[in-house]
């Protein structure tokens, strides 16, 4: 496995280290939401015509899974603003270093019960299900981002570090499984250094930095699941010890799960692909009737066909081939561990999904991005002189080929990552490889 | 094992046919149609339309509640109806495949949702995409047979 | 220390600068905001002008297209799209209430999605003329079926070759065609000695005459824009809302004569009662609405010519027109 050490170039270390870089990011990214709830709030209702929508869901989102993620892993979370105020707060500070004592917050452990994702599991099924009226009211999407803000904020004050990004984020949870595949990663160079170092200022913090927001130990670090890239560690070693590397992609499949919170989490992203894909791209009105009619019994009818999708019937018949796999295996070891493990597979397949599912409406919607520029309010302004492009889908003539592309690729990925995993959860593979392959098939059904 | 390797031969047999067959087989000779589909918010009806390649088609828009569009992908056709004028597009079906049309006249919040789809011939692009699919798993398997378990 | 005042400087700055810029350049001119009519339709929906001093008018739509007209004034509809900001320049010589109303279909309640101007200044405006039908002493709420219909449909330009060889002058007036129904004209010709289908004939020779071509097609174009959606675009009462209509007909207590189809739209293919309604009728109820029908008032929206332009071709579901020119 070849890693390559990007901090041993000067330059990058150097950028990665000085906090005005980051802080020059963070400013623009914080204004740039500001400007987003504003948006939604006081600007036309109208969301293709509005800053909030186009900026966030099409632009941003595009951004994020077409980019940050399968290139970066949580890159985004590196320069999110949404911690930022609360941050501030804990730390008293901004940019220099505050002894401690200055900040405001309660300082709190998180409670133990909570510490896995299950609350961001479920925070993002719960957008999920009113996606359709936060994906394309302005103010709705006000709404959710001045949620998550206050939210993130709250936490702060109550809890030490970034409990919020941690551990309720929606965006979070799929963004921390998938950066497992990223070729990007932050990780100490060799464990003797840690060993002996008894400060730990990595974690604890010091006069050159903080200590890690995330509450990641570095030196314990394996996966890119819960580092956010921040570079707090990288300031606070004192024997220069972080490195961020670049290296192949899913080096972290390599050690699956064994964690139910983290096995459900990617059902649950492979299950709102395809429903996405059928509901909101597909050509049945019925269903985004179903879908935009929140309150109505139709609605619950969509809501429980959702949940039973994610929650028990791609879960079932996943454990179904994996108990298949161990049955042709003639295996009898349990089959939690087993389905945990093998549920890795389903990494690659779900980004995969939903770059595909991506495509579908990024390049469809593209110029309403030039539009927003000018107008971002719907006020009336032409600030760039862009404000009266027309509606035109770009690329509609590429699209069916890169999803065709992408499927297979997210497809043959995740039967590379069950056969690798296979033999070590004690399963044969091909019961897994089976079931990636119909969910493919069912996808590209439903987009193409 | 012996059956395994045949399992695999064979899908990739079957991928391979799903991919390429339909383009062989005997395309419907090509008729005049004409398609209604009414448009609410947020759907068309009806939201499938399956022609033959060749065919000479007229779409009929009618609006039923407020103004929308069809924009036709691929084909790069649109029209506008207002509710009580029809509006009406005559063209011939030379491209094979699935395409989407979209409304392309903002008509309420799910409107970038309000999609349906026209497939000329058979689904080309899903039985390609699928047959491909297949055939690239049958692949894999054929040169990666499981790791040695225990 | 000074680091993080800059910093923090920078930050506050920045985040209040996104926000109050904004709210600095907003255009504080009358922005008239459109919504569809169960959402409450105009926003505001009465304005205030002044007489001979122009009216500066921002519009922009909350959610579906709509359009903008004044009713009874010459001006050119604008579309008032979703999102986007026009303009219109209104000018108003006379003072008085003025209707503005939405030209785009906007969903069933559309025809409701109006608003008013009030214009000051100046003298008072001369009152307007009572309609006709008010005149003639009209019921137009009476049911007006005929006993016999024609058996083939009338031609105008057959009507027109047997003009030639009787005497039309009394048949031939404005007031006349108004005051009658094709009906009470047919029986009026049994004077010319024709036969039934050739006075059926004549009478539409008679109809199309009192119109013009570029009558006609107003008429057509003011049809397919304010009437097809409900009445239908063949004129069969079978528009796109005819369903909604007849359904909120059935739930509710009024209907005119106890008839539970009144809230259908009207069905001007239907000779018995078309050929039963003379020309100041049809323009009565068009003026005036339906109580206890969706038929919308739109007295303040057409003028008279218009009125009687559509009128003109309502009869043109009913008589054969092809074949003249005039």
């Amino acid at each position: 496995m070849t890693r390559h050490e990007l901090t041993r170039f000067p330059l990058i270390k150097a950028l990665l280290k000085n906090r005005w870089p980051q802080l020059a990011v963070y400013a623009a990214l914080l204004a740039g939401f500001i400007f987003a709830i504003f948006a939604g709030f006081v600007g036309s209702p109208v969301g293709n015509h509005n800053f909030s929508i186009v900026f966030v869901w099409i632009a941003w989102w595009a951004m994020l899974i077409l980019a940050a993620v399968p290139f970066f892993g949580r890159g985004w979370c590196a320069v999110c603003p949404i911690p930022l105020p609360g941050e501030w707060l804990q730390r008293g500070a901004i940019l220099e270093l505050a002894p401690t004592g200055k900040g405001v917050s309660l300082g709190r452990r998180w409670p133990n019960p909570l510490r896995n994702i299950w609350m961001q599991n479920i925070s993002f099924t719960l957008v999920a299900l009113f996606s359709s009226v936060i994906l394309t009211m302005p103010l709705i999407t006000a709404v959710v981002l001045s949620a998550m803000f206050f939210l993130a904020i709250g936490s702060s004050m109550v809890f030490e570090r970034r409990a919020f990004c941690r551990y309720l984020c929606p965006v979070g949870g799929f963004i921390g499984l998938y950066s497992q595949i990223a070729p990007l990663e932050l990780r100490v160079k060799t464990t003797r250094a840690c060993a002996s170092c008894k400060e730990k200022p990595c974690y604890h913090g010091s006069e050159a930095g903080y200590g890690c927001p995330w509450q990641v130990f570095p030196g314990g670090l394996q996966k890119n699941s819960y580092c956010g890239l921040c570079m707090e560690c990288l300031r606070t070693c004192p024997v220069d010890n972080i490195a961020v590397n670049l290296r192949p992609f899913s080096s972290d499949l390599a050690t699956p799960t064994k964690r139910l919170d983290e096995a459900f989490k990617a059902f649950i992203m492979v299950g709102a692909a395809l429903i996405y894909a059928g509901v909101l791209l597909g050509p049945w009105g019925a269903l985004k009737d179903a879908a935009y009619r929140i309150g109505s019994g139709v609605w619950f009818a969509y809501v429980g066909v959702f949940l039973s999708v994610l929650f028990v019937l791609m879960p079932s018949l996943y454990a179904l081939a994996v108990k298949a796999g161990m049955l042709l295996a003639k295996t009898s070891s349990a089959v939690r561990p087993a389905f945990a493990a093998m549920s890795a597979a389903l990494v690659p397949l779900g980004l995969m999904f939903w770059v595909a599912f991506s495509l579908g409406f990024v390049f469809t919607n593209a110029t309403y991005i030039l539009a927003a520029l000018s107008d971002p309010l719907g006020w009336g302004w032409n600030l760039f002189g862009t404000a009266n492009i027309p509606w035109q889908p770009l690329f509609t003539g590429l699209l069916a080929p890169l999803q065709t592309l992408v499927l297979i690729a997210g497809m043959l990925w995740s039967a590379g990552t069950a056969q690798k995993i296979a033999s070590a959860a004690g399963v044969r593979p091909l019961p897994v490889i089976i079931y990636c392959l119909l969910a493919t098939l069912v996808m590209l059904g439903l987009l193409l | 094992m012996k059956s395994a390797m045949i399992f695999r031969l064979l899908m990739l047999a079957g991928g391979l046919a799903l991919a390429l067959l339909p383009s062989f087989a005997q395309a419907a000779p090509p008729v005049e149609r004409v398609f209604r589909i009414e448009a609410s918010s947020f759907a068309y009806k009806p939201g499938q339309i399956q022609l033959n390649l060749g065919d000479r088609v007229t779409l009929e828009l009618v609006s039923m509640d407020v103004v929308h569009g069809l924009y036709l992908d691929g084909y790069d056709l649109s029209l506008t109806a207002d509710p009580g004028q029809t509006a009406r597009l005559t063209f011939v079906a030379d491209r094979a495949g699935s395409f989407r049309f979209r409304c392309n006249v903002t008509c309420g919040a799910m409107h970038p949702f309000m999609i349906g789809k026209l497939t000329v011939g058979p689904n080309h692009s899903f039985t390609l995409a699928a047959g491909l699919t297949i055939s690239a798993i049958a692949i894999f398997l054929l040169i990666h047979p499981r790791r040695a378990s225990q | 220390m000074k680091r993080e005042i800059l910093a923090r400087i920078l930050l506050l700055a920045l985040c209040l600068v996104v926000v109050l810029i904004p709210l600095a350049l907003r255009d504080r001119s009358l922005t008239l905001r459109a919504r569809m009519p169960e959402d409450d339709g105009w926003s505001p929906q009465v304005i205030q002008a002044a007489a001979g001093q122009p009216l500066r008018l921002r519009l922009t739509s909350e959610d579906v297209t709509h359009g903008f007209a004044v009713g009874q004034m010459e001006m050119a509809s604008v579309d008032v799209l979703p999102g986007v900001v026009s303009e219109v320049t209104l000018l108003f010589d006379e003072p008085g209430i003025y209707t503005f109303f939405c030209t785009r279909w906007c969903g069933l309640n559309h025809w409701r999605m109006r608003g008013t101007i009030e214009v000051s200044g100046g003298d008072a405006p001369a009152l307007a003329d009572a309609p006709l039908y008010v005149a003639l002493g009209l019921d137009i709420d009476a049911p007006h079926p005929v006993p016999g219909v024609p058996s083939q449909i009338p031609s105008a330009a057959r009507g027109g070759q047997l003009a030639e060889i009787v005497s039309l002058a009394e048949f031939s007036t404005p007031e006349y065609y108004r005051a009658h129904s094709p009906y009470q004209v047919y029986q009026d010709l049994v004077s010319t000695n024709l036969n039934a289908a050739e006075r059926w004939d004549v009478v539409s020779y008679l109809w199309r005459s009192q119109t013009t071509a570029e009558g006609l097609a107003e008429g057509a174009r003011l049809y397919a824009q304010n009437c097809a959606a409900c009445h239908g675009e063949t004129g069969g009462g079978d528009g796109v809302f005819a369903d909604q209509l007849a359904a909120s007909g059935q739930s509710s207590s009024q209907t005119m004569h106890g008839s539970m189809s009144a809230r259908t739209p009207a069905d001007f293919t239907d000779a018995q009662n078309m050929l039963g309604a003379s020309p100041a009728l049809l323009q009565g109820k068009l003026m005036r609405g339906g109580m206890g029908t969706g038929m919308p008032m739109w007295g303040v929206i057409f003028t008279e010519e218009q009125s009687w332009n559509i009128i003109a071709f309502l009869y043109s579901f009913q008589f054969q027109y092809q074949g003249v020119t005039r």
